[in-house]
């Protein structure tokens, strides 16, 4: 079937209030009324939309309603998102990702001149969940992160010593990659080779994670492009095949993140796997958000590639090294190759590289193919291990 | 002295807790609907999408979920660091974030998941209180 009438608008509704009401609402609020009045109307319950669709705010929505979307769009460009809403909507309906879509406006144009804050152009604004989180001293992605750790030890007994065996895989890694920042003394003061002693020792940023168990901050840019089959064949660049792909989210705030030792990455890469009729076993090489130690650490059991508590023991038992049965990271990671803040373009780029046969012909200025792996995973992690999106790829 | 940390801005839907905190009370969401009480407060239940959702509250009593030690911060809180910040079970069900005192934050080692905790509050100004919790008991 084509795309054209491949999903249908089945509901219409607003806020209780529009104009100008006489208690100052908040874009949430507005989004909220409407979204309940929709679901009344409809009589699809709230629970049963699978895709959310928001400029801007799609995470916080969907976080307010309790619900874990497998399709998120959070587009933003100006009084026409809505419509593009629906566009991507129909398409992901079309495609058989989701079923019901969600697509829902909130703004307080009126009201926002009483309110501090609450007006609805950015996510977290002055939100409840903000409102309970801001006074109490994190700052970043470190201090949020590092409840996690402590969770995973408290739960499976693991230690920070265990995750440190990450960030000394990853920068063996990063050592065969000439444009990794930490690749060498030549590269940086601090580069080269490390220990698990030089992980442990090293400053404290938010107890357990020392600065070796987080990222970089670096820059980056990146791009790639994805085409259609016919034209994918037609060009002198080897294709990487799309096999698989999903997407998930747990929470926006780490409030709301229920089990601190598990993300959606399960469930992402579950739908992932299931599109590319292929599992954890197939995989022969992975590309893990790795923030900090303890996202890859997660991750690698979130998609099947090690049992729950174990992840670690792909780096601390060589697999995950270079020469080992399961390659991850290759590029030395966010830990030692390069995070720009948002890692998942570095995550893809090296996944073609490593895939498509041409990284022996120097791309991105890398001369050394580090595998020769035909099916990769791809995970990347987003927010406060609150989103998820998972990418099986293939070649030839 | 003054408080120099974060103050939020309540909004129409946190007021109720705001004003519960002037007065040393910690302030829950319940739904009416599914009787569940919910943290951060909600237009709508998060467990079942009612919009019937009333004040309680609550007893400020919980245990300590998982914790992490901050040795970097900005502003007030970068004068008090190291400092623990901890997530709490409320006894009411939901969990909250916070400050954990009456711990040694030099020695994560000791601070016991598990152990109970209250509530405190710290004037931060005339219309609000910040919501802390200490440790009372060591516990699992």
């Amino acid at each position: 079937m084509g795309i054209s009438k491949a999903a249908a608008i089945v509901g219409a509704a607003e806020s209780i209030e529009i104009g100008y009401p006489e208690d100052p609402k908040t874009a949430i609020q507005l989004h909220m009324e409407s979204i309940k009045a929709v679901s009344d109307q409809t009589g699809i319950p709230i629970s049963d939309i699978d895709g959310v669709f928001s400029a801007g705010m799609s995470s916080e929505i969907a976080e307010h309603l309790g619900i874990h979307p497998r399709y998120i769009d959070t587009t933003q460009v100006g009084g026409c998102s809505f419509e593009m809403h629906v566009h991507h909507a129909l398409a992901a309906i079309h495609a058989g990702i989701i079923d019901i879509a969600l697509v829902t406006h909130g703004q307080n144009g009126w009201s926002q001149r009483r309110l501090k804050g609450g007006g609805g152009f950015r996510p977290g604004g002055n939100s409840p969940g903000m409102q309970m989180t801001s006074a109490y001293g994190l700052s970043g992605a470190p201090s949020n992160y590092s409840h996690a750790m402590t969770a995973h030890n408290h739960r499976f007994g693991t230690t920070p010593e265990d995750f440190a065996h990450i960030a000394v895989v990853t920068r063996e890694w990063a050592t065969l990659n000439p444009r990794a920042v930490m690749h060498s003394k030549e590269t940086h003061e601090f580069g080269g080779p490390i220990t698990i002693e030089d992980v442990q020792n090293a400053r404290m940023i938010s107890w357990p994670l020392t600065l070796l168990h987080c990222c970089l901050v670096t820059d980056h840019g990146g791009s790639v492009i994805v085409a259609r089959p016919e034209i994918a064949r037609s060009l002198k660049t080897n294709p990487v095949w799309i096999a698989g792909a999903g997407e998930c989210m747990s929470h926006q705030n780490m409030l709301e993140m229920g089990d601190f030792t598990a993300t959606s990455a399960h469930k992402s890469s579950q739908i992932a796997y299931e599109m590319a009729g292929m599992g954890p076993a197939d995989m022969e090489l992975a590309l893990l958000y790795d923030s900090f130690t303890i996202t890859a650490g997660i991750t690698a059991e979130m998609v099947g590639l090690a049992p729950r508590g174990e992840g670690y023991k792909l780096w601390k038992d060589g697999h995950a090294a270079p020469g080992g049965r399961l390659p991850i990271n290759t590029n030395g990671g966010g830990l030692s190759f390069n995070h720009s803040g948002m890692y998942g373009m570095q995550l893809l780029i090296e996944a073609y590289r490593q895939l498509s046969g041409t990284a022996e012909d120097g791309i991105n200025g890398i001369a050394g193919k580090q595998t020769n792996a035909r099916t990769c995973i791809v995970n990347g992690t987003g927010g406060s291990l609150s989103t998820t999106g998972t990418l099986i790829l293939t070649s030839d | 002295m003054a408080y120099n940390k974060p103050i939020p801005t309540p909004t129409p839907l946190t007021q109720p807790f705001w004003d519960g905190t002037r007065e040393g009370k910690l302030m829950l969401p319940r739904c009416t609907n599914c009787n569940r009480v919910h943290w951060y407060p909600r237009h709508l239940c998060p467990f079942c999408h009612s919009d019937k959702i009333e004040w309680i509250e609550g007893s400020g009593e919980g245990r300590l979920h998982t914790f992490a030690v901050q040795h970097r911060a900005f502003g007030g809180w970068a004068e008090e660091a190291p400092f623990v910040t901890a997530y709490i079970d409320l006894n009411e069900g939901d969990r909250m974030l916070t400050v954990l005192r009456g711990v040694d934050p030099t020695k994560p080692e000791s601070i016991k998941i598990g152990c109970k905790v209250k509530v405190e509050f710290e004037e931060a100004n005339d219309e609000l209180s910040i919501p802390f919790f200490r440790v009372v008991e060591e516990g699992a």
